[in-house]
Order: structure tokens, then sequence, then C-alpha cells
């Protein structure tokens, strides 16, 4: 399964400082977002702590698989899943750890959306209200659920999707990495088809442009990179009041469709050259 | 002239100024300073000037409103006091002979804004989870019960006869990775999807435009109870089994 990925990150047209991190390891096929907050300086350390830990947790995972995985996850798991939920765990400590030493860097906090791909099986960890979302089949499906209090009041039927768009208290966050000695992190697993695009995003965006327009985008501009161009200007032109940050990853054409099979699977060999090269296969 | 300003845990929501109507408080969003908190009324207050004293009235709320921690019906507010409200305050601000309303020059250090990110500390959040849960009729937590969603085969070849949706995305098809597995030759990979967001489960085409009580979908479509879903020779209820 051929894989292409593409990030942009933007300061936005309010702020003058610019508090999100990324992370593209595409010999890993893995994918790292997180959006930092704090005073001063304080959310770009977080943010970047958060995606250096988890980029380097993931690779040593990599190198020696015998490592430890922190905090309980379900057996049912796989590896890459755990590795990754276990990432995030750790990335929590080093923020936590962080403020504790520094005083000054109090109160400093990130959310994080990371995803691995591994063949057809994607990992996601996921804490905060960065998002993780799937084109498939022409329509955008959201995989990570806000850790925010008016999505929680959502969830709970008290506040409809389009009053927690208008409410004031959109930037409360339940959950977020730094916070806590401990964490709850949501991981999950999926099954890639191809063709899907996966995005990982952060609220700058999510809050200035409507998914009806970031599936239309995504259908309509085959680049990854630029994909997360068109994202980040489309939001800078509905205002940009936060930072903007995209990561858009397209999975090539499923070389094993029964009807490839069927033809003697010439298509096969051209493209999987990019499979496996995390070397978890 | 005077202002109120809404406070959030230290971070300011909205100020708006005390002039000749009153200021309506509560968690309907046409008052003025609408407070969007579940222990708060839909028009919990009022704040006005009566004879050149700045007073607040309770509009027969719930929670009741508290001036400096002492519960009140009415009280003639002072500069400095605080409106509590749930989670909530209003500052009062009553110095003003100051002319310019939003003239922040006098002020010290900035006051945070709401609309940057913060965190709630695990206290605030579990008061303001439990408001939701006591307030929170509408749901399905209030019963006390949850309610499971689930999909009932009832007519078509699949792996089994139902399926508890736990994952956000739920696949439909052929594909030996999809939870509703579909058995047959030329039964697509992928035939519809469900996802799981705040406010619902969304039924979305997959290789195919599935059916929702018999009318093709345009486009992801909430499901309600007892909904039924046909795709591919498949027909499944949509029901949440308490």
């Amino acid at each position: 399964m051929q894989i292409v990925s593409g990030g942009v990150t933007n300061v936005g047209r309010v702020r003058t400082n610019n508090e999100d991190s990324f992370r593209i390891v595409d010999s890993m096929n893995l994918y790292i977002l997180s959006d930092g907050m704090g005073g001063e300086a304080h959310g770009e350390i977080a943010s970047a702590l958060a995606v250096e830990v988890v980029a380097k947790h993931c690779a040593e995972t990599e190198v020696d698989p015998a490592m430890t995985i922190f905090a309980d996850m379900p057996s049912a798991w796989s590896e890459k899943t755990r590795r990754l939920s276990s990432a995030v765990h750790l990335a929590n400590k080093s923020i936590f750890d962080s403020a504790q030493k520094h005083p000054e860097q109090r109160g400093m906090g990130a959310t994080i959306t990371a995803a691995w791909i591994d063949g057809t099986r994607l990992s996601i960890a996921h804490v905060g209200d960065s998002r993780a979302y799937l084109l498939r089949s022409g329509s955008l499906q959201q995989l990570t659920s806000d850790h925010s209090l008016v999505a929680e009041q959502v969830r709970r039927g008290i506040l409809t999707p389009a009053e927690a768009e208008r409410s004031d208290m959109q930037s409360v966050l339940l959950r977020a990495l730094g916070a806590h000695p401990d964490i709850e992190v949501d991981s999950e697993e999926h099954t890639l088809f191809s063709s899907d695009v996966l995005l990982l995003c952060s609220d700058g965006l999510t809050r200035m442009i409507t998914e009806p327009e970031i599936a239309g985008t995504l259908q309509a501009e085959p680049d990854p990179t630029k994909a997360c161009e068109r994202l980040i200007e489309l939001a800078n032109e509905q205002g940009g009041a936060d930072n903007v940050t995209a990561i858009v990853v397209r999975i090539g054409e499923e070389p094993k469709s029964w009807f490839s099979w069927l033809r003697g699977g010439q298509k096969q060999k051209k493209t999987t050259a990019k499979i496996g090269s995390a070397g978890g296969k | 002239m005077a202002k109120l300003s809404l406070m959030f845990e230290n971070r300011l929501v909205k100020e708006v100024p005390v002039g000749g109507r009153p200021v309506g408080i509560g968690r309907s969003p046409d008052n003025d300073l609408p407070v969007d908190n579940l222990a708060v009324s839909n028009y919990h207050a009022r704040v006005y000037f009566e004879a050149g004293r700045l007073v607040v009235e309770d509009l027969a709320s719930l929670n009741g409103t508290f001036v400096n921690d002492l519960r009140v019906e009415r009280a003639t507010l002072h500069d400095g006091d605080s409106i509590w409200i749930g989670k909530h305050h209003i500052k009062v601000d009553a110095s003003g002979d100051t002319t310019a309303f939003g003239d922040t020059g006098k002020k010290g250090p900035a006051t945070p804004r709401i609309n940057e990110t913060m965190v709630l500390d695990t206290k605030a959040r579990r008061e303001m989870l439990q408001q939701a849960a006591a307030m929170g009729e509408r749901t399905q937590f209030a019963a006390g019960r949850i309610k499971v969603p689930t999909l009932v085969i009832l007519g078509g070849n699949t792996d089994q006869k139902e399926y508890v949706l736990t994952n956000k995305l739920t696949v439909i098809g052929k594909s030996k990775m999809a939870t509703v597995r579909l058995k047959g030759w030329f039964k697509p990979q992928l035939a519809a999807q469900i996802n799981q967001r705040d406010d619902g489960y969304y039924v979305g085409p997959g290789d195919k435009i599935p059916k929702v009580n018999g009318a093709p979908i345009t486009g992801p479509k909430k499901l309600n109870d007892g909904d039924v879903i046909e795709v591919s020779g498949l027909r499944m209820n949509f029901i949440f089994r308490e």
C-alpha cells in the first residue's frame, strides 16, 4: 500500500506565536500533531515536547520491542497501538515533570493526536481537542472525540452541536497532556482501505471551517502538502483566530483487490514498494 | 459607567456595561450575559440601576444567585462585589465615572481571556460534570441505564446475527477486517460505514449507497433508534439496547 503525506503549520491571522507542533516520520508511517497551551512560550515547549517524546519512543520500540509498555491496555490491541498509546502516556509525564521542575512552566499543557500505519492497520492515540478524520468514499468520518467541556455536553445530550459551536466555553478542555501525572488516553484501531485519506488537524482548522469544506478540499487536491496549504488558507480566510496545523496522509490503491488477483497481480508489484517500511511485518 | 465582567476560573468570558436597561443573565443565548453552564437557569438574574444604586435580582432561579457567598433574592451591589452563578462569577465594577467603556488602561496585568485554551482541574471538572448529570433529564445518563447501540441483522448473509457498535467507525463489507462481515461473491469490500459522533451515530456510504428506512442517503445520515438500514442485500435494524 503506497502512502504519501504532507504537513503544514501556520500561526493564523490573530496570534503572534505558533503553539502547534507536528512531526511526520515517513520511514515509520508515523504522524503526530500537538497543540500547546500555557503563558508566554510555554505552549510551544509543551507541544514540541509532546511530539518529540512520542516520535522518539515509537522509534525506540522499533529497535527494542521489549521496551516497557506504560499503563494498562486491552490485550486485543496490536503491538503498535499499545506502543503509540504508551508513548502518549510518556509524553504526558514528560510535560508534567518539566512543569514541576520549572515553576514558570506551571499550567502548560498540550493536546496530542497521533497516527501510526502498519500495513492496512491504522492506530490512533489521542488526548484533547485536536482531531483525526478519515475521508472514505467521499464522506468524512471523525475518528476522535474532543475532550472538551462542550463536546462532553453534546455527548450527554445537553447541548446540540450547533449550540456547542457558538459557546464561549469551547476552549475549556477536560483532558490535556501535562495537567496531571496520570492521563487517560483514547486509542483505537481501524482498517484502512485503498484511497482513504487521513487528516490530523488542530482546532484552529475545525473551528474555522466546516466539515463539508474539509471533505471538498481533500477530494479536490490530490497532493497532501497542497491540500494542507489549501485548508490553512481557508481557515485564515475565515479569520484565522488560532494557530492552524494539518497533516494529510493519502493511502494508495489497494493492490490486493479481488479483480487484480484474478488478472494475475501485475498491478501488485508496482505499488507495494513502501509496504512494511516501518519494519513491523 | 458600571460594568459587569463574566468570569470563569479567573478568565474573562464577556464584559457588558450597565446602563439604562437591565442586564439579563442566564443560560438562554438572548441574555445580555449568556452563561453557558447547566447550573444556570434560562433567565437566572438581572442587574439594573434603581434610585442610583446598582441592584441584582434573582429571577426565581433553580440554583440561586449569590453575592459574595450569600444567597440573595435582591441585593444592592458595590464596587468589587462578585455575583456567583454556578461555576461562573460576575465581577462588579461600579467605580466607573470613567467615561468610555472598554477603557482598561487603569488596570494592571490583562486578565486572560477564555478563548485561550485551558484545562479544568479534577475538582472543577467533576463538579461541572456532576451538574451536567444532575441537570440532564434529557440524557441517557439520567435514567441510570446505559444504552448500547446495536445492529440486529434482519436479512442477508453475515458472520453474526447481532453486532454491538463499540468503535468510532464500524465497517460493513466483505473485507476480513470489517466489523459486520458480508458473505458471498461480488459483495463489496466496503459496503457502508457507521461513524460514532458526539451527538449520535451516522451511517455513510462505502462502495454502495445505503438506504435508511427505504430512502437512499445523500450524505452521512444520523441514525435513530429503530431505523432500518439496507445495503448490498443486507437488512439490519439499528437499535439502542438497554
